[in-house]
């Protein structure tokens, strides 16, 4: 039975159930109802299909590798290899694509008459299929095929509402920088065919002795670029925070938890597996990139009063931590450290893991919020909790895992990340200790910063009273939107209570590359689930944690219930408001909040502060009626790193446009030449 | 046929890119290219009596209709519908004209070319000329500014390449032959339209005037 669940033919029905659903819903075009139906019902069917093939392989450590032979060219050969890792993440797109779908149902009736909800469910379908595809296909080739699907139908998504013009060109961003990184990628995988002749990822490894060390590091730095790019690593990352809020929220939860990890994908398969062995250096410039990464990524959050756009850049944050547990991963394992790189890995996995759950939980009640509110600028919300309790505890446990606190799930990735940095100053020597020590101390001023990033975000959401008439109005979910929420909300408490699990089978997946093998990790799972790093350096327990906050919550409350408030009279009343009303305009804001932090860190933030005086007689002015403070962030990677490559190619453009001058006798010159050319040099 | 016999063959194809390059009558270009596509079809017909292959026959026999007869009579009756007696000015005047042919027939007989025109060491020259051919034609779709005399131009430019593929002994399937001529038929039919729209939009054929293409 195991064997069939794990075999090719369960592929093609794991990938033909979302085939099917988003085909069909092409049908239901004219019917908003059945079309929701038809496309959800798929992807819940395809997504639990998913689980079970990849839950099944990584449990069986069964790896499936076929070929779909083309007969006319052996180039154009359709292989797929679905060893442990890409199980893996198979494992994490399904489990995401699970409960948005559920969450889907109840949030696409919003969309009802006003959009198309067939080609909704045909193009969530397709993508959904399309990065299952790019995460176990092993032909470059076929590869960028899939990973083109992958960016077209995003597109799409990311456009749906597309009576909103920034929408339109959030997707069009999105669209031209996916590009740009798919010529990065098109340039590695073509200086590999150069010199090994092959586009099969299993080839490519076996002769990957043939690549001269200088051409693999032009493929490593075009690689990271490309996939860099779509991971949304800075300065990369300015189509991240404009298409992932534009897209619906549940599509927004997989585009932020999902789509930016094939990114991450590819670049452990690269970089770990197939171009080992790597530089030494490969590892350290991934260790800069993810520092920098985490910490501007949350620096930019907190200066965000757009709830979707902060949850954005949270996912260029953690995308910051990954690629510290990578980068350590890369750098271990080129000292010939595999316990240590296993460590590293181990982490990488993990948080990818973590990350997207919570990241889909806070999207996902982000866009309750929403689709109640109508706007997602956090200013205008405020006593949510009073009309959505529900929402609001998951957005709360959302908020807490990011903040990496215990017992939930972010912690414990953290934690890992946190052990693999500590090794690395441990190990290392003057140069490289620096940058681990560096990398730590980032990943320390990250994790503050999502803190008090999430104490802005759920406090001016949900916290205080109504700065805005909407949200009177505003009603708790439904059902299946609450449903999907709810089993995301306790995911991140079961990995991190079940941490310990979790990184032992996540242990398997990192020992079944090539490279691993009969390697031990530095990470011990005992018996109770609790993780010992290097034998007793450092060890936690994600269940002791857990009983420990159990228990301490009971005995708080009991001794507040049973002794404190014993000799005490509850007495209700007003707050004291100073003999003036209490209204919203009294509440601090989102934007007021991060006021001091942001000023703190301006060097590297550069805001722009403009007050703005309204008075009661402008001629005489010492009663000013209003007074208005406007905190923006100056986008600094436009002014000195964008808009100086779009000058230069705008000249560029202008100089080679009077190439085409529109006389057709220039143009066959053109080819007359090139053609005298040609042959003068091949002769 | 002998060489000699060839080699006058070619040399009055050449000749005729050449007229094509400096005359100014376009009835004069159409029946110098008509008898530019019989020299041609000679050739051919020289290379059946080699193979005594039918199906060559066929071949030359289609393309006798269609070079010679067909497509020279489509460009008459444009010429007369349209009034085109006279051909739109080249870019180059006559003496650079002349230059640039003397200098594209040294480079098409120099020795940097040797590996192509000895595809067949016998047939050297013939080849020779048939590469100075292609050259003109090119030029001559290049220099010209009406848009009849480059698509006489494209066609000569074909008429070499048939010559130069049979001196090269590279002559393809009946079959393949066949179709290329039918494409070739559809093609100056299209060409044919093409030249009626674009006189009816811009009332002229000179290229030059048609910039806003681009637009």
């Amino acid at each position: 039975m195991l064997e069939i669940i794990t075999s090719p033919i369960s592929f093609f029905i794991l990938l033909s159930l979302f085939f099917v659903g988003g085909i069909g819903s092409l049908f239901f075009l004219k019917n908003d109802k059945y079309a929701n139906g038809w496309g959800s019902f798929f992807a819940i069917a395809g997504s639990l299909w998913g689980l079970i093939f990849s839950i099944t392989a990584i449990l069986t450590k069964s790896s499936l590798l076929f070929d779909l032979k083309t007969s006319v060219f052996s180039l154009f050969t359709l292989s797929f290899h679905i060893d442990l890792l890409s199980s893996f993440f198979v494992f994490v797109v399904s489990l995401i694509v699970l409960f948005c779908s559920i969450y889907g149902v109840g949030y696409i009736k919003h969309y009802y008459k006003k959009y198309n909800i067939g080609a909704l469910g045909f193009f969530y379908n397709i993508f959904i299929a399309s990065v299952i595809l790019v995460v176990t296909s092993s032909n470059a080739l076929f590869f960028l095929i899939f990973w083109e699907i992958m960016a077209v139908t995003s597109y799409f998504l990311i456009v749906y509402e597309k009576n909103d013009q920034d929408n339109v060109k959030a997707g069009f961003l999105y669209l031209v920088m996916t590009y740009i990184g798919t010529a990065f990628i098109i340039l590695a995988f073509l200086l590999l065919f150069k010199y090994i002749g092959s586009f099969d990822f299993l080839v490519i490894k076996e002769n990957i002795a043939l690549v001269p060390a200088f051409i693999k590091n032009i493929i490593f730095v075009s690689a990271f670029i490309g996939f860099g790019l779509k991971a949304g690593i800075i300065p990369l990352h300015i189509w991240l925070p404009a298409a992932h809020p534009a897209a619906p929220s549940y599509v927004s939860a997989i585009l932020s938890g999902v789509m930016i990890k094939t990114g991450i994908y590819m670049m452990v398969r690269l970089f770990l597996d197939i171009l080992s062995p790597a530089p030494y250096w490969w590892g350290l410039v991934i260790l800069v990139v993810g520092s920098i990464s985490s910490l501007l990524g949350v620096l930019y959050a907190l200066t965000e009063h757009d709830i979707k756009r902060l949850l954005a850049y949270h996912s260029i944050e953690n995308i910051g931590i990954i690629l510290l547990g990578l980068g350590s991963a890369l750098t271990f394992y080129s000292l010939n450290l595999p316990a240590l790189a296993l460590l590293g890995l181990g982490a990488a996995l993990f948080h990818t893991l973590n990350h997207a759950i919570f990241k889909a939980l806070l999207f996902l009640s982000a866009g309750s919020v929403i689709s109640q509110v109508h706007t997602r600028n956090m200013e205008e919300y405020g006593g949510l909790i009073k009309y959505m309790p529900q929402t609001a505890f998951f957005f709360l446990i959302g908020s807490i895992a990011i903040s990496a606190l215990p017992p939930f799930n972010g912690f414990f990735s953290e934690w890992l990340t946190y052990q693999a940095l500590f090794q690395g100053i441990n190990q290392m020597q003057f140069v490289t200790q620096w940058i681990f020590i560096l990398a730590a101390g980032s990943l320390v001023f990250t994790g503050g910063l999502a803190l008090a990033c999430f104490v802005k975000a759920f406090a001016a959401t949900f916290l205080a009273r109504p700065r805005s008439e909407e949200v009177k109005h505003a009603k708790e979910s439904p059902f299946s939107m609450r449903l999907g929420m709810g089993a995301l909300a306790l995911l991140t408490l079961l990995f991190g209570v079940f941490s310990g699990y979790v990184i032992s089978l996540i242990n398997t997946v990192s020992q079944s590359l090539s490279i691993f093998k009969n390697s031990a990790s530095a990470v011990n799972i005992s018996s109770n689930q609790s993780m010992t790093v290097s034998d007793g350096f450092s060890s936690i327990s994600g269940m002791f944690i857990f009983l420990l906050l159990v228990v301490a919550t009971f005995l708080v409350i009991f001794v507040f219930k049973k002794v404190i408030n014993k000799t005490q009279k509850e007495c209700k009343t007003n707050t004291w408001d100073c003999g003036t009303d209490l209204t919203p305009r009294a509440e601090i804001t989102a934007t007021g909040f991060s006021r001091s932090i942001i000023l703190i860190f301006k060097g590297l933030l550069k805001p722009t502060i403009q007050n703005n005086i309204e008075y009661y007689d402008d001629q005489n002015r010492y009663l000013p009626k209003s007074r208005t403070i406007t905190l923006s962030i100056s986008n600094i990677y436009n002014t000195y790193f964008y808009q100086p490559i779009h000058i230069v190619i705008n000249k560029l453009s202008v100089k080679a446009k009077t190439i085409q001058n529109g006389n057709i006798d220039l143009y066959i010159t053109y080819i007359f030449v090139a053609l005298m050319l040609a042959l003068l040099v091949i002769l | 046929m002998n060489l000699l016999t060839l080699q006058f063959l070619s040399e009055i194809v050449l000749l005729s890119v050449v007229f094509l390059l400096i005359m100014k009558k376009n009835v004069s270009a159409v029946y110098t290219y008509a008898l530019q596509s019989l020299v041609v079809v000679i050739i051919l017909l020289n290379s059946f009596f080699e193979t005594k292959d039918l199906w060559m026959l066929l071949v030359i026999l289609v393309m006798l209709i269609v070079k010679v007869i067909v497509a020279p009579k489509f460009f008459i009756s444009l010429i007369k519908k349209y009034a085109l007696s006279f051909s739109v000015s080249t870019y180059l005047n006559t003496p650079i004209t002349l230059i640039v042919i003397a200098v594209l027939i040294f480079i098409a007989h120099s020795q940097k070319f040797v590996p192509l025109t000895s595809i067949v060491s016998d047939h050297q020259m013939l080849l020779s000329l048939a590469l100075s051919s292609m050259f003109l034609s090119l030029f001559l779709i290049v220099n010209r500014k009406g848009a009849l005399s480059q698509i006489i131009g494209i066609l000569s430019f074909e008429n070499s390449i048939v010559m130069f593929a049979v001196f090269a002994e590279l002559e393809q399937s009946a079959s393949l032959q066949l179709g290329i001529i039918f494409n070739i038929f559809i093609w100056i039919m299209i060409a044919s339209i093409f030249i009626s729209m674009l006189y009816k939009h811009f009332g002229t054929l000179n290229v030059s005037s048609m910039k806003k293409l681009k637009d």
